[in-house]
């Protein structure tokens, strides 16, 4: 059957339910017992399980099956929810979102098995609670890196496949020796996955690995906390493998001991003994498990290659639109049918009925339904904040995780709607500002605990309308930016001078922190706290016409306030006239208009300022900037537009004001020369062409 | 039925390319048909600040805004003057990215082969050499033939 034409329907019902699971399994760890939950995560499973195997995609349909098995157990109340099983339910979850992505990209799922996330699945269903938390803990749960002792064997609770337990016999026979050797790398290290590599290169030069811990595919993508296990096969004594693994740097530790096959197999009979089902089923999915081992590099190379010639998806974007939103747009669009036959009915009823009140009607008819029209299709065009920002708290409970650092995501205003366009760019500035505050925002707990604050860290991620804006603010509760060593830094490295760091403001020294000379070294984000990256964060939301600022207070916390466009195409701008030409200016931007007598121009360092009740503003001659034919006359007072970015202001000089009106903003083209003043421009109601001045790039 | 097909292709081959005839001053320019979008009349343009000298400003046509240049201007001859046959030519080279181009005058569409085409001589200090790429030859007069990427795309390494 063919079912391409379904995968667009597919992919979005896989994401809805994806989230819906991410969302339902966050609930299901705080109230373990909330059986409306359960039943809904049940459903959610059950759907894209089914979905799945329609599609033909085997392994989604497999993993989701082996998942849809936990969740029914814990349904019928056999299980109980514990942090390992979520755990592993959420690998699970971002397994299936691996594939997804390869669905969107390739229109294939892809050929990860992903053997260890139904591994431990299955080793939850087949051992009931004991041995699988043992097993969860070792594979997701932070081992304790300072352990002298190498603690338990991870391979004891591990089911050796026959063909390695083959080998390890052969091995043993041939008097070769089997280690079972902990590496744990050094707690700085950054690249973890790059050092495992070396490790694993210096033990085949030396013997044969035959089995790790996490498993190969999840070394190589970095999938491990401070540690990892291997069994190798070798020749060399237990003291020349570990000098190998020391050698190489950034290793902290590495114990190697040998490895015994019979208590291995002790347990396996053991548990035949106990369970007659469990074993088998075990032994089926450790035997597959040693095969994506086995398979797992040249599967990832392949993995690779694949990802690299798909970049351009194979699917559409498509949207969502409420069916009441089309029906509006259904009936408008009659109603505009309506008002054009009614002006061919005038036009072809001859000269009385042409008279000019019916068709001053039929106009008025016209407006009225074209501003709906508008209105509505803007609408469809707007879509809640939230499909952005609800993948946010699974996001903060990884970095719980990772970071070791307990904290809480409290979000409001998800419903605040934005531009589709926007929505679509502002997730990854957003994410990266939780990031920096989970990361470096917040204090240690015990650091919270010493200067009395709650232990547990408070991000808040707020979004609400603001007139013709919306606003997403970014708040933590952490030690804030310390901004004397923001400053000491930026006198190092060259970015201001003493003399200017003694006049600098607060304001002045947090936005060095936007500057990209600031974020890309690393030096500066130990010390201040903040900076990779935030200037791409600006640079992005000032790419969707927004801006940003960030206030804070040392030992209270920071706020990163994003202010955005409720939407791109259309905005509400002041038309002024310089000399003969028409602009217009954005009405976010306009603070007040001022009509100032040209005796009140003062001069500062020979700039043209006024003193507006109390504070200095600069002026702007706009038609000097724009090399506009001044006006022959010279007025006795000037009007002024004040602009605002920020806390900055600015007066802008017009000769005249025509008034307010809403604007289509369409762009100039790629081959004009456009330097940053004009922003765009639109179409006026006589046809005219005005542009608009970007007041931001002026202030 | 192959044969046949020859024969079509041979007909296209001898057929060659059109090209719209258009005035600048005393010479007269070949462009490609291909790339000509629309031909409008002269209308009132909204001076941009800041542009390229050669760039007049934009127009709005039919509710998209569109950049337009002078190409005499830009070859470098006396400054427009507009009268009643002068015209823009709307240029799409590819999709989002239409411009177009003032001409004293558009005359008429015409064929040309490639036996009917001179590559001209190279010229290195020639700054407009860039812009032409054959001359053809036709009805007894000449028509520099516009390389109409050239002309358009050329100057975005000036501004770099």
């Amino acid at each position: 059957m063919d079912v391409s034409q379904y995968l667009e329907i597919f992919i979005d019902e896989t994401k809805e339910h994806l989230q819906n699971l991410n969302e339902q399994l966050l609930v299901l760890e705080k109230e373990p017992e909330n059986t409306d939950t359960i039943n809904e995560i049940f459903r959610a499973a059950h759907s894209l399980k089914g979905m799945a195997g329609t599609m033909g995609f085997k392994r989604m349909q497999r993993l989701t099956h082996d998942m849809e098995n936990v969740f029914s157990e814990i349904r019928n109340g056999k299980f109980k929810v514990t942090a390992p099983m979520v755990d592993v339910l959420f690998r699970g979850l971002d397994a299936l979102e691996n594939y997804l992505d390869n669905v969107v990209s390739s229109g294939d799922e892809g050929e990860e098995d992903n053997e260890d996330v139904i591994n431990d699945l299955n080793a939850f269903l087949n051992g009931g609670s004991a041995a699988p938390d043992k097993k969860a803990e070792t594979s997701s749960a932070t081992p304790a890196a300072s352990d002298e002792d190498m603690g338990e064997s991870v391979f004891a609770n591990m089911k050796i496949a026959d063909f390695e337990q083959h080998a390890i016999e052969k091995a043993k026979s041939e008097e070769q020796n089997v280690y079972e050797i902990r590496v744990v790398v050094e707690e700085s290290c950054i690249l973890k996955a790059a050092r495992a590599f070396l490790v694993f290169k210096a033990l085949e030069d030396i013997g044969d690995v035959i089995k790790s811990v996490p498993d190969v595919q999840d070394i190589e993508d970095e999938r491990f906390e401070q540690d990892f296990s291997v069994l190798i096969i070798t020749k060399e004594s237990a003291d020349v493998v570990k000098n190998a693994i020391l050698a190489i740097s950034e290793i902290a530790k590495a114990i190697v001991r040998p490895f015994d096959l019979t208590g291995n197999q002790g347990e396996k009979t053991e548990e035949k003994a106990a369970s007659a089902d469990a074993p088998k089923a075990g032994k089926e999915a450790s035997a597959s498990g040693a095969t994506a081992t086995a398979t797992a590099p040249a599967s990832k190379k392949a993995n690779a290659a694949d990802k690299k010639a798909a970049s351009k998806p194979v699917v559409n974007r498509s949207v969502r639109v409420d069916i009441e939103k089309l029906d509006v747009l259904m009936n408008l669009v009659s109603e505009l049918i309506i008002a054009k036959n009614g002006l061919v009915s005038l036009n072809a009823g001859g000269e009385e009925s042409k008279s000019n009140n019916s068709f001053n009607e039929q106009i008025e008819y016209l407006e009225r339904v074209t501003t709906n029209l508008h209105e509505s299709v803007m609408k469809v065009r707007m879509m809640p904040i939230e499909s952005v920002v609800n993948k946010f708290p699974r996001m903060i409970r990884d970095l719980t995780k990772k970071l070791d650092k307990k904290m809480e995501l409290y979000m409001t205003g998800e419903e605040t709607e934005l531009d589709r366009t926007v929505i679509d760019e502002i997730g990854d500035p957003l994410m990266h500002l939780l990031r920096n505050s989970a990361d470096h925002g917040l204090e240690s707990n015990e650091d919270r605990i010493k200067a009395g604050k709650p232990e547990v860290g408070s991000i808040f991620l707020d979004a609400y309308q603001d007139g013709n804006n919306v606003v997403i603010e970014v708040r933590d509760d952490g030690a804030g930016i310390d901004l004397e060593k923001v400053k000491n830094k930026a006198i190092e490295k060259g970015v201001i001078t003493d003399e200017q760091a003694e006049t600098m403001t607060d304001n002045d020294l947090i936005s060095l922190l936007f500057k990209p000379s600031f974020s890309t070294a690393d030096k500066v984000t130990d010390v201040s706290g903040r900076g990779v990256g935030l200037d791409v964060v600006k640079s992005k939301i000032e790419g969707l016409g927004g801006d940003i600022e960030c206030k804070t207070v040392r030992g209270e916390g920071s706020t990163f306030t994003i202010r955005l466009p409720l939407t791109l195409a259309i905005i509400t701008a002041l038309m002024v006239e310089l000399g003969d030409e028409k602009y217009a200016i954005p009405l976010g931007s306009i603070q007040t208009i001022e009509d100032i007598p040209c005796t009140d121009v003062k001069y500062v360092q020979g700039r043209e300022v006024i003193n507006l009740r109390g504070t200095v503003i600069p002026l702007i001659r706009l038609d000097s900037i724009l090399d506009v034919q001044p006006r022959e006359e010279v007025p006795e007072s000037l009007t002024v537009v004040i602009v605002a970015k920020g806390e900055k202001l600015a007066g802008l000089v017009v000769d005249n004001l025509i008034g307010q009106q809403e604007i289509v903003i369409k762009s100039i083209g790629k081959y004009i020369n456009n330097n940053k003043i004009i922003s765009g421009a639109t179409i006026l109601g006589d046809g005219e062409v005005a542009l608009i001045i970007d007041a931001n790039t002026l202030v | 039925m192959e044969a046949k097909e020859n024969e079509l292709n041979t007909a296209v081959v001898s057929e060659g390319k059109q090209y719209i005839v258009v005035k600048l001053g005393t010479e007269q320019y070949g462009i490609d048909i291909q790339y000509v979008d629309n031909i409008v009349r002269m209308q009132s343009i909204t001076r941009v600040p800041k542009a390229q000298s050669y760039f007049k400003g934009v127009i709005n046509l039919r509710g998209e805004i569109i950049p337009v240049m002078s190409l005499r201007l830009k070859f470098g001859i006396d400054p427009d003057e507009i009268t009643n046959a002068t015209r823009i030519i709307i240029i799409k080279l590819e999709a989002q990215a239409t411009i177009g181009i003032i001409v004293d005058e558009v005359k008429e569409v015409v064929n040309l082969t490639e036996d009917e085409i001179d590559k001209p001589s190279y010229n290195e200090n020639d700054e407009k050499a860039a812009y032409v790429f054959g001359v053809g030859k036709h009805a007894g007069g000449l028509i520099s033939l516009m390389n109409i990427a050239g002309v358009i795309v050329e100057k975005e390494k000036e501004n770099a």
